[in-house]
């Protein structure tokens, strides 16, 4: 407590205050610019750091993810086309509440749930990740593969219309997370002779083509359609429809606490991510929900908690990464790269030899949450305004910013050639209603569960009854049997599909598209 | 939906039985002896698509009874997809010819244009704006340079 006190002195100076609030700006706008994500918006500013006094380095880097976790909110509900996969779950309420003509009340929600899931998660990020590196000790590889497993499987059976297809999608992204060089043997698999996909295929050129691109091909096709819509919008606007009323906090406030609840814990356990704690917080609120066929149509509780959840995984994802020096994140994997150049080597150890610096960057991450919902809600009008731009107009710009997010990421046109086929790939994913979302997450954990999967047959010596041996894992194996067979025996009565692939209007007939069918 | 789903999973069977006995034993050599198998994990992965492919193409005939809705892919759809790959094409040719600010100029203003922008004002300053932004932010506020 001490060295918070000690930290919020550090942080709470003009300079570092000027480079915390300027992250959260700069993540917001990218965050809110569909395919520029928090990844991106981080590892370009890495090198805008380097003449920085690590507080305020390590400050603004934080806040760039924080913000801009919370400005994909903004494309989500705006666009309907999430700036992060994590925020595919705002955009199945979000974008109907705009069409609507209710999207600053969704924006607002998206944001106050988007604070409050990341200020709490921040302190349950202070308060677990010294103790809780013990106990984290006893996630072995075996039980990591079960996670994984788990996850991919209940994401899987219900962010799409159909169990089997976003099973398929899921097996697909595991399977391009297998190209490149072998972790173990270094052989490389399926590259073509290619050397540009040694190191494997790139998350963010495929994620901005898949999510971005694929987008704008499908709203290029519904050009009319959406400047009718659009215009509907601007006309239909009233005043209440722009502020979250009392009945609304009263009906969101328990969904935010768990969201809040269920993003902090998925966000502590490695290789989950943001997407898994979103769509879990929307799974859980649509189901205990007393009109689970209303969501999908423009329920703010969906907002509330798929944002929430987003936000409450960021810095409880951090924890893994203090307690034990295992990102458990994309972002936390580049941030790594920051904080060690910044002279704070994460692990358990910091604790100990760098307890001022580490309590620096708790004060930092506080102050940014703070600075986060002073930016969103200040700017809010401004962004809300983007939906009254005609399609035609945005749809070049963003193909533009694409381009050069995906391009950054390695300075090659290989690149581009990633992001083209994918946006294909995405496009007809969606257009046929295979969950692009779970083979983006199936992609993203695919490394980590094939390296799990290889140690726990090796752990294992090659023989299942040995597994009895690690009742944890057994726990989470039947987790996924018993999801899999009630996903499959759950007559869905409107499932939402995530964002696009059902258009971008608000449709509730996707499972009666898939009657009997799959 | 149902016949889309059909052909959908026809092709995804095909997909994943060439990967499985074509291209993995072709792009992935044996794993050196004593450690486990390199194919193992594509190999699992392609099997699993294959036999939920096959439970998709069955489950969907089985129930091909009533009427189909219209095709999730239209003529119109796939028009614009050309329309805008082909922009994609122009602009990479442009880029490996010329460099990226002529190349990111004709991906705006042919986007516009491929989109129905007429007006002339739009098809000028849209990209001048776009390109002279995203030179600040990168080259100036960044500090790092789109090479």
């Amino acid at each position: 407590m001490d060295y918070l006190a000690l930290g919020f002195m550090d942080v709470l100076n003009p300079v570092t205050m000027f480079w915390v609030a300027a992250g959260v700006t700069i993540g917001y706008v990218l965050g809110a610019i569909p395919g520029l994500g928090k990844a991106t918006g981080v590892a370009v500013s890495i090198p805008l750091t380097f003449y920085l006094q690590p507080v305020a380095a390590l400050g603004m880097l934080i806040g760039i993810a924080k913000g801009s976790a919370a400005g994909s909110a903004v494309s989500a509900i705006l666009l309907n086309t999430p700036g992060e996969p994590s925020s595919a779950p705002t955009a199945l309420d979000g974008y109907p509440l705009a069409r609507q003509g209710k999207a600053q009340k969704a924006l607002k929600m998206g944001l106050f749930a988007s604070v409050i899931g990341d200020f709490f998660s921040t302190v349950i990020l202070i308060v677990l990740a010294a103790p809780l590196a013990h106990y984290a000790l006893l996630i072995g590889p075996v039980e990591l593969a079960a996670i994984l497993l788990f996850s991919l499987t209940f994401i899987g059976g219900l962010s799409g219309g159909s169990m089997l297809k976003g099973l398929i999608a899921a097996a697909f992204g595991i399977f391009f997370a297998t190209i490149g060089l072998e972790g173990e043997t270094f052989i490389p698999r399926m590259t073509f002779g290619l050397l540009e996909l040694d190191d494997g295929i790139s998350l963010v050129p495929m994620a901005i083509g898949m999510l971005a691109v694929a987008e704008m091909f499908i709203q290029a096709g519904e050009l009319k359609r959406l400047d009718v819509e659009t215009e509907a919008i601007s006309k239909g606007s009233n005043p209440g429809d722009n502020v979250v009323t009392r009945a609304e906090w009263r009906r969101c406030a328990p969904v935010i606490a768990r969201g809040t609840l269920v993003g902090s814990l998925i966000g502590i356990l490695p290789g989950l991510g943001a997407s898994v704690g979103s769509f879990l917080s929307y799974g859980m609120t649509q189901r205990l929900s007393k009109t689970p066929e209303k969501f999908g149509t423009g329920m703010i509780e969906g907002v509330a908690a798929a944002e929430s959840a987003d936000n409450a995984v960021v810095p409880s994802s951090l924890v893994p990464l203090f307690a034990l020096g295992i990102p458990g994140s994309v972002i936390a994997a580049i941030l790594i790269a920051a904080f060690i150049l910044h002279g704070l080597t994460p692990g358990p150890l910091m604790f100990q030899q760098q307890p001022r610096l580490v309590a620096d960057v708790y004060a930092a991450m506080l102050f940014a949450s703070v600075v986060m919902l002073v930016i969103g809600y200040t700017c809010q009008s401004l962004f809300a305004k983007i939906i009254r731009v005609p399609m035609r107009l945005i749809i070049p710009g963003v193909l533009l910013l694409c381009c050069v997010g995906a391009y950054m990421e390695t300075s090659s046109i290989f690149s581009i050639y990633v992001m083209l086929f994918f946006a294909l790939f995405g496009y007809l994913a969606r257009k046929l209603d295979f969950s692009f979302v779970t083979f983006l997450i199936g992609f993203v954990i695919g490394p980590k569960l094939e390296f799990s999967f290889r140690q726990s047959i090796q752990l294992l010596d090659h023989n299942a009854v040995n597994l009895l041996h690690h009742p944890i894992a057994i726990v989470f194996l039947v987790l996924t049997v018993a999801t899999l067979w009630w996903i499959g025996r759950w007559k869905r009565p409107q499932m939402p599909s995530a964002p696009g692939e059902r258009g971008p209007a608000p449709r509730t007939d996707i499972a009666s598209d898939h009657k009997g069918g799959s | 939906m149902r016949r889309a789903n059909v052909l959908s999973g026809m092709v995804l069977t095909a997909f994943s039985l060439i990967m499985l006995f074509v291209v993995i034993p072709w792009q992935i050599d044996p794993a050196p002896a004593g450690m486990i198998s390199t194919r193992l994990v594509p190999n699992m992965m392609m099997i699993a698509i294959a036999v939920m492919s096959v439970i998709l193409v069955v489950t969907n005939l089985k129930s091909a009874g009533g009427a189909d809705g219209p095709s999730p892919i239209t003529l119109a759809d796939l028009r614009m997809v050309l329309r805008i790959g082909g922009l994609f094409v122009v602009t990479i040719v442009l880029y490996l010819l010329t460099g990226p600010l002529p190349a990111g100029f004709a991906l705006v203003a042919g986007g516009l244009l491929a989109l129905g922008e007429r007006r002339p004002l739009p098809l000028i300053a849209m990209p001048a704006l776009l390109l002279t932004a995203l030179w600040l932010l990168f080259y100036k506020v960044l500090g790092t340079a789109i090479v």
